[in-house]
């Protein structure tokens, strides 16, 4: 239960805090967000903390999302030969810069009156969770080697299973204590960031890479194009709000979903024995029906000829419907010369089962988008959405005595021969089909 | 040929009596707020002297303005697009709070709550950023009036340009030469503080030049305070944001002058629009030191020339801007005398505020202790000047000592036309040497004359009409609501969360 609060619960609460606190804090309080340097009030020992830290923690950051987004890429990364030793060592060593860097600003930001000056609550709740993250990150992956590889065979299907909200936490609940704990302290800074500076983190401004050097801005309507420009703005600024109105009732739906699976997750197994041991069985049942649909099909599969009907049971213009040997549904006619007339059932547009009477024209409709399909020809009509002609099916009368006395195959004319009369005592059969060659 | 208006200054620094009275008046406007304490929008230096905050034009340190690199290309000093983000950790460029000051006040309830002894209650100063109590060591007018020290005046970076001789001449003992130097944002028309913001929170007003912070955009990474050389971005460590001087906009869209201008003494500013090209500004700020002056004289306009008029009016700029374009004071002085000098262009970031370069520390030249007027004297002691021109040249045209040569002609000119109208101890025909020389005419001097001596209020500050009622954005009155001007005054808004 705690396990599953800590690896399922905690995350989706984290990632739900985080994306709508941050949207709120953006909208609401834009004011607030500032990287919030200290710089100016001491400067010496900020070189020797801000740098360190931020290079050491971009680097290691950098590795972690790689390997976390892209896991193909990364592990065709780790084939390289050498490759693994030198991204252990590097985020080894990185982390040892951040956590060096981080231990000069926390030295700083207690020891320094000016900097104290400046230092809000959340700020010391913030270093310390971040110093106890990146030790932990860093213990657990000097006592358990290679975590860069192994991660992607088990943090990262984790990490997925949360994303496509099918979560699994089996993944990680045999996990070291360490390996744990460094878990857990992700989520929890993830759901801080909202509330504390480290949303500097999601404002970090590339822009700048390609934008022009002088920015003007024209804040009378005099201007008639910029008036132009602003009203197209405003336009396009009501529709993204319809947009977004749109995707946050898409996104409300999708939560409530979400929770329901979430709330299901927890409650399911301890709520009732009783109901999980039913879905138990119900599954039990569904995989023995399943068994036994197969098992069925197997020995159709088996017999060189299966029955459809008796002669006599043959009608001109109402199909008898029969399963053929790929288990799909085929139709069986008494043709115009009196020899049974065998054609498939399934649709080759999309695979409905057409209908079974024929119409004036000789044709059998497939009810789902209106194909109407010649028996003779098997041929359908012009400008209907199935292209393919429906095939016709090999065919075997049967005396009493089990022989053979006429049989055809498709494309080709019938073997053998029987008067008219003797026609109702027979039982008609499909036939194997030729063995397709490979 | 891409016209725009700009809203520019002049301040005539022969008239500036360095009362303080302008930087107090923005103080208790603007920065009497938690965090911006040590900022002075405005402030006044004394020069020689290093200046606030200590040494900002030593760019070797600083790193602020442009550079020209290889093929003719501006580049900011202090960062490129790749090392500025490096320089979000720790900027090397940024000046710390030691560069300025830290800010003080004293303990005024000890006063009141010492119990009865036999000493006097003293209040003690506390500094405003730790609450601790500090020995004072700097403020924001530290070295004021104090020239002939060798502490402050000597480290003056101007001086280098001096020789021995000369500089001995400028600390003379008890002949010390010195002129206040007011500073606000120069609102420039190349500015690299909006270059080099990565977030691109620093933009320039297009109807009127005025370069502003969007408090909200701001997100407190400080390349700004490092690429201004003039060091007027100032980092709120409060708030977390950079501020800089705002032109007093909102008292500008209600038609009164800027606070420092409203409250000025000597009545030393000018304030006025500027009509200019701005396609032709990057191009102006590239060219060699010697031919920067006039280089950005190059890309003002004419506002009385009809193909000027009509391009403006194609631009957008009313009919009522360019007419107050006309009337400007800033044009007659910049363009039309060329009197007004913009301070250290070598920064290429085209300043906006021009400054009239003091005079009087020329004619206090004496001889065998004597005071020495007549018009001959004048002239030879243009060279001799107590205060050479090599350090007004290296402060006011990026070294180029024939430009303040030619102001000062002009400027004594005014003086010798106008005593000789009045005392008539000169002889006419030297007076007319002395206007041919400045390339004057008695018009012209008798224009200078009335705009230096004798303006109203309405004349120093010709403010255009800004249309505030057709703006897209809008502000409340500073007096109402200076929190609604984006600095947050209300706590409830401030940045601890």
């Amino acid at each position: 239960m705690m396990d599953a609060f800590l690896f399922v619960g905690l995350p989706y609460i984290a990632l739900v805090v985080c994306v709508v606190g941050c949207i709120w804090r953006a909208r609401q309080n834009r004011f607030s967000m500032s990287a919030r340097s200290s710089q100016f009030l001491e400067d010496r020992q900020l070189l020797f903390g801000s740098t360190p830290w931020h290079i050491g923690i971009g680097v290691v950051l950098l590795g972690h999302i790689i390997a976390g987004l892209l896991p193909r890429v990364w592990s065709s990364i780790l084939t390289v030969s050498g490759a693994l030793f030198v991204i252990e060592t590097v985020g080894v060593a990185c982390s040892i810069l951040a956590l060096v860097g981080l231990g000069v600003l926390i030295f700083r930001r207690i020891t320094s009156a000016r900097v104290q000056a400046v230092t809000t609550g959340m700020d010391l709740v913030v270093v310390g969770l971040l110093f106890l993250q990146v030790l932990v990150g860093l213990l657990s992956a000097i006592n358990y080697r290679y975590g860069s590889a192994w991660s992607t065979g088990t943090v990262v299907p984790y990490f997925w299973g949360l994303v496509t909200l099918n979560p699994d936490m089996t993944y990680v609940t045999g996990f070291p204590v360490l390996f744990k704990l460094h878990l857990v302290g992700a989520w929890l800074l993830i759901l801080l960031v909202p509330f504390t500076r480290l949303m500097h983190v999601l404002v970090v401004p590339v822009h700048y890479l390609w934008r022009a050097p002088q920015l003007v801005i024209w804040s009378n309507a005099r201007r008639r194009r910029e008036a132009i420009e602003a009203t197209i703005q405003a336009e396009s600024r009501r529709q993204f709000i319809k947009g977004a109105a749109g995707l946050a009732g898409a996104g409300g739906l999708l939560a409530i979903g979400v929770s329901q699976k979430v709330v299901g997750y927890f409650r399911g197994p301890a709520a009732d024995l009783e109901a999980e041991s039913a879905l138990l069985a119900k599954k039990l049942h569904r995989l023995q029906q399943t068994a036994e649909e197969r098992a069925l099909e197997l020995e159709r599969q088996r017999n060189d000829m299966i029955l459809v009907a008796r002669y006599a049971d043959l009608q001109d213009a109402k199909g008898k419907y029969f399963i053929d040997y790929q288990m799909a549904p085929g139709l069986a006619f008494k043709g115009k010369d009196g020899l049974p007339l065998l054609i498939s059932a399934k649709c080759t547009h999309l695979g409905c089962t057409v209908a079974s009477d024929l119409d004036a024209q000789g044709r059998v409709l497939c009810p789902c988008h209106v194909s109407y399909f010649d028996v003779v020809t098997g041929k359908p009509n012009e400008g209907a959405p199935a292209k393919k002609p429906l095939p016709h099916l090999a065919w075997a009368l049967v005396d009493a005595t089990g022989k053979v006395v006429i049989s055809k195959r498709p494309g080709s004319p019938p073997e053998g021969s029987v008067p008219a009369e003797t026609l109702p005592q027979l039982s008609l059969y499909i036939t194997k089909p030729p063995a397709r060659i490979a | 040929m891409d016209v725009r208006a700009h809203v520019s200054v002049v301040f005539h620094l022969d008239k500036c009596i360095g009362c303080h009275t302008c930087s107090v008046a923005c103080k208790n406007v603007w920065t009497d707020r938690p965090g911006a304490e040590y900022m002075w929008w405005n402030n006044v230096e004394t020069k020689p002297g290093t200046g606030y905050p200590t040494h900002w034009e030593n760019q070797n340190k600083f790193n602020g303005g442009w550079k020209v690199q290889g093929e003719n290309q501006l580049q900011l000093r202090c960062q490129n697009k790749a090392d500025a983000f490096l320089k979000l950790f720790y900027n090397p460029n940024q000046p710390n709070l030691e560069d300025y000051y830290e800010p003080w006040t004293y303990k005024y309830d000890d006063l009141f709550t010492a119990k009865a002894a036999d000493d006097q209650p003293t209040a003690i100063p506390v500094s405003q950023v730790t609450g601790q109590p500090i020995d004072i060591k700097a403020g924001p007018n530290w070295d004021d009036d104090l020239s002939g020290s060798p502490i402050y005046a000597e480290n003056d970076l101007n001086l280098d340009a001096l020789s021995e001789a000369e500089r001995a001449q400028l600390f003379e003992i008890e002949r010390l030469t010195m002129f206040y130097l007011p500073r606000i944002c120069n609102h420039c028309a190349n500015p690299s503080c909006v270059a080099a913001c990565p977030s691109g929170a620093i933009y320039k007003r297009g109807e009127d030049g005025i370069v502003l912070i969007n408090q909200e955009k701001c997100r407190g990474w400080r390349a700004c305070v490092a690429a201004c050389p003039y060091k007027k971005i100032y980092y709120n460590w409060k708030t977390g944001k950079s501020e800089k001087c705002i032109l007093c906009f909102p008292r500008l869209e209600t038609g009164q002058p800027p606070a420092c201008f409203q409250s000025c003494v000597g009545r030393i500013r000018y304030l006025g629009v500027l009509l200019y090209d701005a396609e032709r500004v990057p191009d102006a700020m590239r060219v060699a030191d010697r031919a920067l002056v006039e280089s950005q004289r190059s890309t003002f306009l004419d506002p009385h020339d009809p193909k000027v008029v009509a391009a403006a009016l194609k631009n957008g700029i009313s009919e009522e801007f360019i007419e107050s374009a006309q009337k400007s004071p800033v044009y007659q002085y910049v363009v039309k005398w060329r009197l007004a000098l913009p301070l250290h262009l070598e920064y290429r970031t085209m300043p906006m505020l021009f400054y009239v370069p003091p005079l009087l520390p020329i004619i206090g030249n004496s001889a065998n202790g004597t005071y020495e007027h007549s018009a001959d004297r004048f002239f030879t002691s243009l060279e001799k000047a107590r205060l050479p021109v090599k350090y007004l040249a290296s402060l006011f045209s990026a070294g180029n000592e024939q430009v303040i040569e030619a102001v000062m002609k002009k400027l004594m000119a005014v003086r010798h036309y106008k005593r000789w109208q009045s005392v008539r101890d000169l002889a006419e025909n030297d007076v007319q040497r002395i206007l041919r020389e400045a390339q004057t005419t008695p018009e012209e001097v008798e224009e200078i004359y009335r705009m230096t001596s004798l303006p109203t209020q309405y004349q120093r500050y010709v403010l255009p009409p800004l249309q505030r009622e057709e703006a897209i954005q809008s502000t409340c009155s500073p007096e109402a609501c200076k929190g609604c001007s984006g600095f947050s005054l209300n706590p409830a808004l401030g940045p601890r969360a």
